[in-house]
C-alpha cells in the first residue's frame, strides 16, 4: 500500500504535552493523528488526566476525542489498582528488615505524583542491594512470583552482566516484577555508585518501601532512557524526566544537587542529552539548558539526533516504516549493546545470540 | 446497495479506493478506516455492509487498520492476509481467501481492547422505538440466530456481538457489523427471510462455516441513535423445543450479564453501577425457544408490557 502521509509527533504530539493548552488550535484531523501517536506511545493516558485536568479545557475537544480520553483513563486506573494490589502483595511477602526500593512508576504512584496520572505500567521495579539480591529472590519464589523461563546462558546474562533478574510474575496477575539491585547495567560505562543511592533513599511514609532521592530519580529516568532499551518508544521516559523536573527542581540549589550525583553516577553526558531533548521538545523549564550534564561532543551530538528522532519519536507509517527509521533503529540497538558491555563480552554476546538464532532451542 | 452488478471500471475504481485512501465505515460506537489491496474483500464489503453510509474521505476515525497481504516468498505459493492497526498485529496470518471474516475478528478485537469508555457486554442488542432488548447468552446458546432473525422480522439492530452500554447516560449504543453466522444458522437464517443478504459463506475457520448477514437500511440509519435498555433475554435454543419463559431475579440476571462481559473487571465500579441499574430496571428471562417465530412473539409481549419491577417500587 502507498504510505501515508506522514504525522511527525512534533506538528501536535510533543506540544501537547509541554502545554496541553495547545489543543484550542487543534482541528478534528490533528486529533486523529495525535491520538494513533499517543497512543503509540503509550502516553494517552497521561494526556487524557491532564485535560480533564482542567475543565475549561474539555469543550475545546471535539466530541469524537471525548470517548478516546474516558478509555484511557479507565485503562490506567485499572492499571492503577493493578500496581496497589502488587505493591499490597509484595509487602506481605518482603521480610520486614529489607530496604526495597520503588522505582519509576510504581514510586510515582505509592508517592501519589501528580504528573504521573494515566500511567500504564506494565509491571513493577523494585531495587535492593546487592547483598540482599539472593534473599529476595527466594522470598519471592516462595511467595508464588514465578520467574519467566529463560535457558542457562540468559540466567547467567542477567545475574553476572545486567542490573535486574528475569521478570517475575505471579501466574494469573497483570504485572511483572523485576527485581534490581542497581539503576545501570553493570558492565556499562555509566556505573551507578550504589553507596551514593543508597545514602539518598527515603521511607515512604505509610509504608515498608523506600524511593530514590528526587535527584537520583531523575538520573534513573535519564539511564533507563538513553541504557535500558533500544530507545524506541522511550518518549515516555522523556514525559518522567519532564514531571519530575517541574516537580522536585524548584532552585538554584537543586541543579547543582543533579548535576554533581549525575557526575558520580557517571551520566553527566547523558544527563545533558536528556535535558537538551526535554527542553527541545516538552518545553522543560530550566534555568540554563546546557549548563547542566557533561557537553557532549558535535558527532556525538549529531549521531544522537538521528538516534532520538527516528527511533524516540513514534511515528504513523501507515504501509510501511521509513528507511532512515529503519537504520536509527538498528544504530540504537548496536548502541545500546556498545554502551552496555565492554568490546569482548559484547563480541561473546553477539556469538552466542547468533548462534542460538540458527540452532533452535530442543524444547 | 444497487441490485445491478456493477461495470469492471467500477470494479477497478472501488478496488483502487479500498486500497490508497481507504474507506471510513460508521458503525454507531466508532469510526473504522480500512484499506486494504486485496479486491476479493472490497467485493464482500460491497455485499455485506450495503446498508451502510460508507465515506471515502473523513477527517476522522476511532481506528486505523489494514488487511494487507502476507509477507515474504510464501505469499505466492500460498496467499495470506495479515490485519494490522498501528503497527500490530494480534492475529496469525489468515489464507487471503478469508480476508473479510479475519476485518471483522480484527475490528471487534480493536473495540473490545480500546473500547474502554464503554461497559462492554457480550450481548446481541436490538431495538423497537427506542426501547432495547438485551440478548445475553454464552456462545453456541442461538443468539446470533435470534439475533438476526429478530432484525429480519422488523426489530432494529444494534449489535449482534457487543451490548456497548454508556456508563455515564445508561444507554445502549449501536456497534453495528454485520452478523456472524455459523455453521447451521447460515441455511437457518437464509430460509427464515428472503430478505437475508447474506455474503459468501467461509468454510472451516476457526469458529467453523461462517456467513456474514448484512444489516438492513433500517438499523444502519439510526446507527448513531442510541436505545433505553428495557428488557434482558437469555436466549437458549432446544432443537424442537417449546417456548419456556423462566423469569431471572435481578441478582441473577446480574451476574449473568456483568461475567459475560469483555472489560467488566477493568471498570471495576463503573461497570458495576451500570450493570447493576440494568440489573435493577429491566425484567429478565430465559428464553428456551425451538421455533424463531414464536420467540420472536414472545418477547414482543414482552416488550410491549410496562417495565415492571422498578416502576412498581
Amino acid at each position: 500500500m502507498r504510505p501515508e502521509p506522514r504525522y511527525s509527533a512534533k506538528h501536535h504530539l510533543l506540544p501537547l504535552l509541554a502545554d496541553v493548552t495547545h489543543l484550542r488550535s487543534m482541528s478534528l484531523a490533528d486529533w486523529d493523528s495525535t491520538l494513533r501517536l499517543a497512543r503509540q506511545a503509550r502516553l494517552l493516558g497521561v494526556l487524557a488526566h491532564r485535560i480533564m485536568h482542567d475543565p475549561a479545557l474539555l469543550p475545546a475537544v471535539p466530541e469524537a476525542v471525548h470517548g478516546h480520553l474516558r478509555s484511557s483513563i479507565n485503562f490506567a486506573a485499572h492499571r492503577l489498582q493493578m500496581v496497589r494490589i502488587e505493591l499490597g502483595d509484595l509487602e506481605a511477602a518482603l521480610p520486614a528488615g529489607m530496604a526495597v526500593v520503588l522505582l519509576k512508576g510504581a514510586a510515582y504512584i505509592a508517592e501519589d505524583l501528580p504528573f504521573a496520572q494515566g500511567r500504564m505500567p506494565n509491571d513493577v521495579d523494585l531495587l535492593v542491594a546487592r547483598r540482599d539480591l539472593d534473599a529476595a529472590e527466594s522470598v519471592l519464589a516462595a511467595a508464588g512470583w514465578e520467574a519467566e523461563k529463560t535457558d542457562a546462558y540468559d540466567q547467567r546474562y542477567y545475574r553476572e552482566w545486567s542490573h535486574e533478574l528475569p521478570p517475575m510474575r505471579i501466574p494469573g496477575h497483570a504485572l511483572e516484577v523485576d527485581l534490581h539491585h542497581t539503576i545501570a547495567p553493570v558492565t556499562s560505562r555509566t556505573r551507578a555508585d550504589d553507596a551514593l543511592l543508597e545514602s539518598g533513599l527515603r521511607p515512604l511514609p505509610g509504608s515498608r518501601f523506600h524511593v530514590l532521592s528526587p535527584a537520583d530519580q531523575i538520573i534513573h529516568s535519564v539511564i533507563h532512557l538513553f541504557q535500558d532499551s533500544e530507545m524506541s518508544g522511550r518518549l515516555r521516559d522523556l514525559v518522567d524526566i519532564d514531571g519530575l523536573i517541574r516537580l522536585h527542581m524548584r532552585e538554584a540549589g537543586d541543579w547543582l544537587v543533579l548535576h554533581e550525583r549525575a557526575r558520580r553516577h557517571r551520566a553527566d553526558e547523558l544527563l545533558w542529552f536528556a535535558l537538551h531533548y526535554c527542553h527541545e521538545w516538552l518545553a522543560t523549564p530550566m534555568p540554563q539548558p546546557c549548563g547542566v550534564g557533561r557537553r557532549p561532543s558535535m558527532p556525538t551530538r549529531k549521531l544522537m539526533d538521528l538516534l532520538m528522532h527516528h527511533a524516540c519519536l513514534p511515528l504513523i507509517a501507515d504501509g510501511g516504516e521509513p528507511r532512515v527509521r529503519g537504520i536509527a533503529r538498528g544504530l540504537g540497538q548496536l548502541r545500546y549493546h556498545w554502551l552496555r558491555m565492554p568490546p569482548t563480552l559484547l563480541a561473546r554476546h553477539l556469538c552466542h545470540k547468533g548462534f542460538a538464532r540458527l540452532v533452535p532451542r530442543s524444547d | 446497495m444497487s441490485s445491478s452488478s456493477p461495470s469492471p471500471a467500477e470494479l477497478v475504481a472501488r478496488t483502487a479506493t479500498l486500497h490508497h485512501a481507504g474507506i471510513w465505515i460508521d458503525y454507531g460506537a466508532c469510526v473504522v478506516r480500512l484499506r486494504s489491496p486485496i479486491a476479493a474483500l472490497a467485493d464482500q464489503i460491497e455485499l455485506v455492509y450495503g446498508a451502510y453510509p460508507i465515506s471515502h474521505q473523513n477527517e476522522f476515525a476511532d481506528y486505523h487498520v489494514a488487511v494487507d497481504y502476507g509477507r515474504g516468498l510464501r505469499r505466492h505459493l500460498r496467499p495470506t492476509c495479515r490485519f494490522e492497526i498501528d503497527g500490530i498485529e494480534p492475529f496469525e496470518p489468515f489464507p487471503a481467501a478469508s480476508a473479510l471474516p479475519m476485518f471483522e475478528w480484527g475490528v471487534n478485537w480493536c473495540f473490545a481492547q480500546r473500547g474502554n469508555q464503554f461497559v462492554l457486554l457480550h450481548a446481541g442488542v436490538l431495538a423497537r422505538d427506542g426501547r432495547a432488548v438485551i440478548m445475553a447468552a454464552t456462545p453456541g446458546s442461538g443468539k446470533s440466530t435470534l439475533t438476526a432473525a429478530m432484525m429480519l422480522r422488523g426489530f432494529r439492530l444494534l449489535s449482534d456481538e457487543f451490548g456497548v452500554l454508556d456508563p455515564v447516560s445508561g444507554d445502549l449504543r449501536a456497534m453495528l457489523k454485520p452478523v456472524a453466522l455459523k455453521n447451521r444458522s447460515i441455511d437457518v437464517i437464509r430460509e427464515f427471510s428472503q430478505e437475508a443478504v447474506i455474503g459468501p459463506t467461509f468454510r472451516g475457520t476457526r469458529k467453523g462455516d461462517v456467513a456474514h448477514l448484512a444489516p438492513n437500511r433500517a438499523s444502519t440509519a439510526l446507527v448513531r441513535q442510541g436505545a433505553r435498555p428495557a428488557l434482558v433475554i437469555f436466549p437458549r435454543f432446544v432443537a424442537g423445543g417449546r417456548l419456556e419463559l423462566k423469569p431471572q431475579p435481578p441478582e441473577q440476571a446480574f451476574s449473568r450479564l456483568a461475567f459475560n462481559s469483555f472489560n467488566y473487571a477493568l471498570l471495576g465500579p463503573l461497570s458495576f453501577n451500570a450493570v447493576a441499574d440494568i440489573a435493577a430496571t429491566c425484567p429478565a428471562y430465559e428464553l428456551g425457544y425451538g421455533d424463531l417465530d414464536e420467540a420472536i412473539r414472545s418477547i414482543e409481549q414482552l416488550l410491549a408490557e410496562p417495565c415492571g419491577v422498578a416502576d412498581a417500587a
